[in-house]
């Protein structure tokens, strides 16, 4: 496929003091998007993460022109998703949460569909439902009804579908969810090459180990506010003084864990003979603490490391958290 | 015209792999006309001598009413299905407007419509004896083509605003109970009491299934009709714009 058209404006995206206020009946009104003011690049991979309720859904439920914005602006590629939503349409292609399918079609006639819906001929649509299938491992199954087949199959199909169309941009939400790995890999990889041919991605997800490895730049965001912004390396500098140690033991040393907790550790984890903790401490005093647990019991391997996205994320969301 | 080609394309590929469901909804009115109305015309002895017709003269236009009734029905009833199968979001995504998506929900149907009267006029013709007033014809689509799109966005009123499915189908079976025995759709509605006549009088299948009559068997006085088919016109765009904006609004 060739490179994406240049877009007009000069962010593929841009929130400006976004508000969404849901007025459910007989209930107090939610404030899911309070504030949020970004601008994506075109051609990148930007993640949203968050906890659950944290407003990311719904941040893309706006941007995707589903939901109205309560007040604020948001547009992409330079067109208002509240007053150009045709435009805007035209523009994207959506992996919504749940699982998106015909289940009375065959795997081939759901991407026909999606296609024709995006302006296809019949004819290049059949062309491009065959590399698609091919890339996706659908072949043996184009022909046989969707409510047919697996959960993991049918989100394959609603993935499968974004690559049928060429839209500027493609907005995911928690894209992975039943995906096996393997083809989790390969779906990773062929977004990579989409950005690189100037498609921007806009995605949100819980796994953090994937924006971690796929994302150019994340915003995390807590009860519909940002909480933190940046690429991976500036959020790292965020947490410069949080590090992951992660020791096997030949025999786990008895009441370690109650220890470990006494130190108040960003995250702990103990699994059979392993700890993995993540604590926040200036480097030598993260030796210290590995040279001291090292007394305890014969170590059979040791791993120090800074902090992984997972413990920015906890740290910055404790951080939020204690602020309010 | 885009969105109305895919949705063509969608709609006709979810009903010819599945050929109960098409079988079913051309022939209905034509089984009902032929097992419902020759019944009652042979036990009770042509109770319509007044209007001059015979009942399953009469009953040809309730059954294309009822028919158009169902198919909208039906047809609002696929947004619960959309729904659970989380296919509803995504399309509002797509492409298009909300017009041009309701718009093209409604036009396969409104086409299985025009061919399910074709075929129930016709055969009503062949097999029963009833004497169409075939230069009406064209008058006669008309009414099919708006009278299931309006109950469509009727329905659809309802389908877009209820979340629950059993709530939906617990309505629509007291709109049937309502709407079709409170109109002119199985009887004349001279003869009935004062208060039932006025409920049938300002009941929307009234106006829509008299404008069949008129344009199957020209029963009806024109100006009344015209009437009725400008009111009924006035109701299908009051349910476009209501179901256009819980459509809009959407949460």
């Amino acid at each position: 496929m060739c490179p994406i058209k240049k877009p007009v404006s000069e962010f593929a995206i841009q929130c400006e003091n976004l508000v969404k206020v849901y007025r459910p009946r007989r209930r107090a009104p939610v404030r899911a998007v309070d504030g949020l003011s970004f601008a994506v690049a075109p051609g990148s991979i930007f993640a949203l993460l968050g906890p659950n309720g944290a407003g990311k859904t719904t941040t893309l439920k706006v941007l995707t022109t589903l939901l109205l914005p309560t007040t604020g602006r948001a547009s992409v590629l330079g067109h208002d998703v509240a007053k150009q939503p045709l435009d805007v349409r035209r523009r994207i292609s959506a992996v919504i949460q749940e699982t998106a399918v015909d289940m009375f079609l065959s795997v081939r006639d759901n991407l026909l569909t999606f296609a024709r819906f995006h302006g296809f001929s019949l004819a290049a649509a059949r062309s491009r439902a065959s590399e698609v299938m091919e890339q996706f491992h659908l072949t043996a199954e184009a022909e046989r009804k969707v409510m047919d087949l697996s959960g993991g199959y049918r989100r394959r199909v609603q993935v499968a579908k974004v690559f049928m169309v060429d839209t500027p941009v493609v907005f995911m939400d928690e894209f992975s969810t039943g995906m096996d790995p393997i083809l989790k890999r390969a779906v990773m990889s062929m977004l990579r090459a989409e950005a690189s041919r100037g498609r921007t991605i806009v995605l949100t997800t819980q796994v953090l180990s994937e924006a971690e490895e796929l994302c150019d730049d994340i915003l995390i965001m807590n009860k519909g506010r940002q909480v933190a912004r940046g690429d991976l390396h500036a959020l790292k500098l965020l947490s410069r003084d949080v590090y992951e140690v992660s020791m096997t033991f030949e025999r786990l040393p008895c009441e370690i864990e109650g220890e470990l907790q006494r130190l108040d550790p960003v995250r702990l984890h103990v699994n059979q003979n392993t700890i993995e903790l993540a604590v926040r401490a200036e480097e030598p005093h993260v030796l210290e603490l590995v040279g001291e647990l090292a007394k305890k019991g014969r170590v059979l391997h040791v791993e120090i490391k800074g902090a992984s996205l997972e413990d920015i994320f906890v740290e910055l969301l404790k951080e939020d958290a204690h602020s309010n | 015209m885009m969105a109305v080609h895919a949705m063509l394309f969608r709609e006709a590929k979810i009903r010819t792999t599945n050929f109960t469901f098409l079988f079913w909804d051309l022939c209905y009115p034509l089984g009902y006309l032929l097992v419902f109305s020759v019944g009652i015309n042979d036990a009770v002895a042509s109770p319509l001598s007044a209007e001059g017709v015979d009942y399953q003269s009469f009953f040809l236009g309730g059954v294309l009413g009822m028919a158009s009734f169902g198919i909208a029905a039906n047809t609002a009833w696929g947004f619960f299905m959309d729904r659970d199968n989380g296919i509803f979001y995504e399309m509002l995504t797509y492409p298009m407007s909300r017009a041009q998506y309701l718009g093209a929900k409604v036009f396969f149907n409104v086409l299985v419509a025009v061919v399910q009267a074709l075929l129930t006029v016709l055969l009503a013709w062949l097999l029963l004896g009833v004497s169409i007033r075939w230069e009406r014809f064209p008058l006669l689509l008309l009414t099919v083509v708006l009278g299931t799109a309006g109950w469509f966005y009727f329905y659809s009123i309802f389908a877009l605003r209820i979340r629950r499915n059993d709530i939906f189908n617990s309505l629509t079976s007291v709109f049937y109970f309502v709407f079709l025995f409170a109109s002119s759709m199985f009887y004349p509605i001279e003869p009935l009491p004062a208060f039932f006549r006025s409920v049938a009088l300002v009941n929307p299948i009234t106006w829509h299934v008299d404008v069949l009559r008129f344009s199957t068997i020209a029963l009806g006085i024109p100006s009344n009709i015209a009437l009725e088919a400008g009111a009924f016109v006035l109701f299908a765009l009051a349910s476009f714009a209501c179901a256009m904006h819980y459509l809009q609004h959407q949460e």
